[in-house]
C-alpha cells in the first residue's frame, strides 16, 4: 500500500460523525496516512417535499413549477452547504486534535454511492458510521446504504461504532475464503494494527486444509508483528462471532464483506448486514 | 443496469410516488375517457389504453416520473382513420406504431430531437392545447343552459378549490360534484354512458379483426408513421420537460423503445395508441411524483377505479369532462408565448406561429413540426448566408484587382457571392483568396465557376487560391471535421 494515500471518512450532522472523525483519526495516526473528511449533499433524497395534490394546471403551469422547485433546491443546497462547511470544520478540527497530522474536507454534491464510487480511488480505507449517512430518511435500515457503499467501492471499509474506543483487541472472523485470506496479507503489510493482541476466530467444524491455513494466518500476522492466535470455536459463524466479541472483550472485529452477488443477498439475505446489525463494535469489512 | 439505479428508479421516493400516483390516476380518468371521445371510440379503449401504457412505461420507458397514456395528439391523428375504417384498424396501426417507435429507439432517432427547435416545440405545445380545446366545443354547442352553468361552475372549484386545500385532486371533486348535482337534478344532459361502453371487467388479450393483406397495411401506415412521429415527439419533448423540472436526466433511446413496447402491448388489450403526457407529467411532479413507481400506480389504480366505478363513471356529465380538459389546454398552453411574440426575434414567431396554424388548419400535429421544423431551417440558412464579407483592392498599378472572400458560401448565400464581383471593371487579371471562406455546397462551387467564367468572357486572367481549405467543409463524411484543428478550420483558416 502507498503511504501517501488517504483514509476517507465519510461524515454527516450526525452523532455518530464523531465517532466516525475518531476511528478515521485513529486509522490516519497509526498508517501515517492523511485523512479526507468526505461530506455529500444528497439534495435529490429529500427533493420531493411538497403538498400539492390539488391536479390541476393552470397558466404557465411548468414554467411556474420550474420556477418554485429551483427556488426550493436553491434554498435547500444553501443551507446544507453552510451547514456542510459548519460542521467539516468543526469535526477536522476534531481529527487535528486527535494527533492527525494532515486533515483535508471535501464537500461535494450528489448521490452518496455515487459520489464514494467516484471518489474512492486515491483511497486505502474508507470510514463510515453505521446508521449510514442519511439517518432518519427512507434509508434508515441499516444495511442497505451501507451495502450499496460498500458493494461500490473495492478498499476495506471501517464501519464505526457509536462511541470511539481505541481498539486495543481485534477478533478476525476468519473462514478460508479468498477474501479473509487477501485480507491477512493486507494486515500483515499494514501497520495499521500493529503491536495489538488479535485473534483469529474460525468457526464450525472445518476440514484439515482449512485448519492449516488458519495457522498459515496467524503465522503471517505474527511475523507482521501481531500478536496473533489462532482459535477454533464449534457453531454457526454469526453466533459464535457475536458470543465471542461480547466474552472476549474485543474492540474492533475483521471480517470479510459481501462474498455473494448482490442478488443472493437481496433473496436470502446478507451474513455481513446481519452481523453489522447485531454488533456494537467497529468492523472492519475487506473487500 | 445496475441494482443501484433500480432502486433509485423505483424506492427512492416511496410515500411521495404512491400519494402522487393517486393524484395521476384520478385526473387520468377524465382525460382518457374525453381522449377517446376526440378519437370516436368507446371510452373503455382510452381507458384500457392508458393503464396499459402506463404500467407498462414504468417498467420500460426511459424517463421516471414522467405519465404516458391515451392522450389528445395521438387522438387527433386517429380520428380520419376510426371514422373510415373502425376500431380493429386502429388497434393493427397501434401495433405498427409501437413496432416503428421501437425502431427508431433503436436507431438512435430521438437524436433528431435536436433539429426541432425551441420555437416549433412551443408551436406544438399551443397547437395541442388549441385543438383540445377545440374538441370540446361539440359538447358545448346546440345545449341547455344547465351545460353551461355545469361547465362555468366545474371551472370554478378546478381553479378557486386550490385555495383553500391542496390535499385533494379538485378536478376529482369537480366530476363528484357535477355528477351528484346533475343525479339529484334529473338534469337531461349528455353523461360519459352516452359515448360508448365503459369498461366492466378487465382487459383482455385479442388480436386486431383485420384481413392480413397488403391493402390493410396501406390502410393503416400513414397513420402509424404519424402517430410514431407525434408520439415521439410529445414523449420527448415531455421527457425533457420532467428533466428540467427534477434535474436528473433520461435515457431518450430506452423512451422510444418503451413507448413502442408500451404501444404494441396496447393495441393487442383493445386500447389506443398513446405517448407521454405533458399536462399529466406536470401534475405528478407537482405531486411530488419522481420515481417509476409513480407511474405504475396511476395506471394500476385507473384500472382498478374503472372496473369497479363502471357504473357511477357512466353518469359523469360530460360538462364536467369539458371543464377539466379545458383546464388541461389552458395549463397546456404555453402563455409567455404570446407575450414574447414581441421579444423574440421575428424570425422564431413566425416558426412558431407558422407550427400552430398549419396544426390546427390540418389538424395534424407532425405535419405542423414539419413545417416549424422546415420553416427554421429556412430561417437559419437565411441568417447564416449574411455573415459573407468580399473585400478587395488594386495590385499593379490598377491592372490587377485581388478579391478576399472570407464568410459563408452556400446555396442561400451564392447569388450573393456571385454578386459581390465587379466585372465590368477593365483588369489583367483577378485574384480570389477563398481561404477564408467555406463552401459548403455544389451550390457554392459552382458560384465560383460562374464568377471564373464571367471574368474570362471580359478577357480578364483569374487566379482562384485557397479552395482546397474553402471546400474542406464540402465533404459529407463529418468524420473529418470531429478530429482536432476542426474549430480552427471552421473559425476561419
Amino acid at each position: 500500500m502507498n503511504s501517501d494515500q488517504k483514509i476517507l471518512a465519510c461524515v454527516d450532522d450526525t452523532p455518530v460523525s464523531d465517532a466516525v472523525t475518531d476511528y478515521a483519526a485513529w486509522a490516519a495516526r497509526t498508517l501515517g496516512a492523511p485523512l479526507e473528511l468526505l461530506h455529500v449533499l444528497d439534495r435529490h433524497l429529500a427533493l420531493a417535499a411538497t403538498q400539492d395534490h390539488s391536479g390541476t394546471i393552470g397558466l404557465d403551469a411548468q414554467e411556474k413549477l420550474l420556477d418554485k422547485l429551483i427556488s426550493e433546491d436553491e434554498t435547500r443546497t444553501r443551507t446544507a452547504r453552510e451547514a456542510g462547511r459548519l460542521f467539516l470544520h468543526g469535526l477536522r478540527e476534531r481529527a487535528l486534535a486527535a494527533g492527525v497530522h494532515t486533515v483535508d474536507t471535501r464537500l461535494r454534491r450528489g448521490d452518496v454511492e455515487e459520489t464514494l464510487s467516484e471518489q474512492h480511488a486515491g483511497s486505502r480505507l474508507l470510514v463510515l458510521g453505521k446508521t449510514g449517512p442519511q439517518p432518519g430518511t427512507a434509508e434508515h435500515a441499516l444495511g442497505q446504504h451501507l451495502e450499496w457503499v460498500v458493494r461500490s467501492v473495492s478498499r476495506p471499509v471501517l464501519v464505526a461504532a457509536e462511541t470511539y474506543r481505541e481498539p486495543t483487541r481485534v477478533l478476525f472472523a476468519f473462514d478460508g475464503s479468498g477474501i479473509t485470506r487477501k485480507g491477512v496479507e493486507m494486515l500483515a503489510g499494514s501497520t495499521l494494527l500493529k503491536g495489538l493482541p488479535l485473534v483469529l476466530l474460525m468457526a464450525g467444524a472445518p476440514s484439515g486444509a482449512e485448519t492449516r491455513q488458519l495457522e498459515l494466518a496467524a503465522q503471517t500476522l505474527k511475523a507482521a508483528g501481531i500478536d496473533a492466535s489462532p482459535s477454533i470455536v464449534k457453531g454457526a459463524p454469526q453466533q459464535t462471532i457475536v458470543s465471542a466479541l461480547s466474552a472476549g472483550g474485543f474492540d474492533l472485529l475483521v471480517m470479510g464483506a459481501y462474498g455473494h452477488s448482490a442478488l443472493r443477498s437481496l433473496l436470502m439475505g446478507s451474513k455481513t448486514t446481519g452481523l453489522l446489525k447485531t454488533t456494537q463494535v467497529p468492523t472492519l469489512l475487506l473487500r | 443496469m445496475s441494482l443501484h439505479t433500480l432502486r433509485q428508479d423505483w424506492f427512492s421516493n416511496v410515500r411521495n410516488d404512491l400519494l402522487a400516483g393517486l393524484v395521476v390516476a384520478l385526473a387520468l380518468i377524465p382525460e382518457a375517457i374525453a381522449f377517446s371521445i376526440i378519437a370516436g371510440v368507446d371510452p373503455k379503449v382510452g381507458l384500457y389504453a392508458s393503464f396499459s401504457i402506463a404500467t407498462l412505461t414504468a417498467f420500460v420507458g426511459g424517463r421516471p416520473g414522467m405519465i404516458s397514456a391515451a392522450t389528445g395528439a395521438m387522438a387527433l391523428v386517429m380520428v380520419t382513420l376510426v371514422k373510415s375504417h373502425g376500431l380493429d384498424y386502429l388497434l393493427a396501426a397501434t401495433v405498427l406504431t409501437g413496432v416503428f417507435q421501437i425502431l427508431a429507439g433503436w436507431l438512435k432517432l430521438g437524436q433528431l430531437m435536436r433539429f426541432v427547435s425551441r420555437s416549433v416545440v412551443t408551436g406544438f405545445v399551443n397547437a395541442l392545447a388549441i385543438l383540445i380545446f377545440m374538441a370540446q366545443l361539440p359538447e358545448l354547442t346546440n345545449v341547455s343552459w344547465h351545460v353551461y352553468a355545469m361547465t362555468a361552475a366545474g371551472l370554478g372549484i378546478i381553479y378557486g378549490l386550490p385555495y383553500i386545500t391542496k390535499a385533494v385532486p379538485s378536478p376529482l371533486v369537480t366530476i363528484v360534484l357535477l355528477t351528484a348535482v346533475s343525479i339529484t337534478l334529473g338534469l337531461d344532459i349528455h353523461t360519459v354512458g352516452d359515448m360508448g361502453k365503459l369498461p366492466d371487467s378487465l382487459p383482455a388479450f385479442l388480436i386486431p379483426n383485420v384481413p392480413i393483406t397488403l391493402e390493410t397495411l396501406l390502410i393503416i401506415l400513414p397513420y402509424s408513421v404519424t402517430l410514431m412521429v407525434v408520439g415521439l415527439l410529445e414523449s420527448l419533448m415531455t421527457a425533457t420537460i420532467v428533466d428540467e423540472l427534477t434535474d436528473t436526466r433520461s435515457d431518450k433511446s430506452r423512451e422510444c423503445v418503451g413507448q413502442g413496447v408500451a404501444n404494441i402491448a396496447t393495441g393487442f388489450i383493445g386500447g389506443m395508441a398513446g405517448c407521454a403526457m405533458i399536462g399529466q407529467s406536470v401534475i405528478n411532479v407537482k405531486s411530488g411524483g419522481r420515481g417509476r413507481l409513480s407511474t405504475l400506480v396511476a395506471g394500476v389504480v385507473l384500472l382498478i377505479l374503472v372496473v369497479f366505478l363502471g357504473d357511477w363513471v357512466k353518469q359523469i356529465p360530460m360538462a364536467a369532462l369539458v371543464a377539466v380538459m379545458i383546464m388541461v389546454s389552458i395549463g397546456t398552453f404555453n402563455w409567455g408565448s404570446i407575450k414574447n411574440l414581441r421579444v423574440h426575434p421575428t424570425s422564431s414567431s413566425v416558426v412558431m406561429l407558422a407550427t400552430v396554424i398549419v396544426t390546427v388548419a390540418t389538424h395534424d400535429l407532425a405535419k405542423g413540426v414539419l413545417t416549424g421544423v422546415l420553416l427554421s431551417g429556412f430561417f437559419f440558412a437565411q441568417k447564416i448566408g449574411r455573415i459573407l464579407r468580399i473585400t478587395s483592392r488594386t495590385e499593379d498599378d490598377g491592372r490587377a484587382r485581388a478579391y478576399e472572400v472570407a464568410g459563408q458560401v452556400f446555396f442561400a448565400s451564392a447569388e450573393r457571392f456571385t454578386e459581390a464581383f465587379d466585372y465590368k471593371e477593365v483588369l489583367d487579371k483577378v485574384r480570389i483568396d477563398v481561404s477564408r471562406a467555406h463552401f459548403w455546397d455544389i451550390t457554392a462551387v459552382s458560384a465560383l465557376d460562374k464568377v471564373v467564367l464571367k471574368f474570362r468572357r471580359e478577357g480578364t486572367e483569374v487566379e482562384v487560391s485557397g479552395l482546397n481549405e474553402a471546400s474542406a467543409t464540402m465533404v459529407d463524411k463529418f468524420a473529418v471535421h470531429d478530429k482536432a484543428g476542426t474549430d480552427d478550420m471552421l473559425t476561419g483558416h
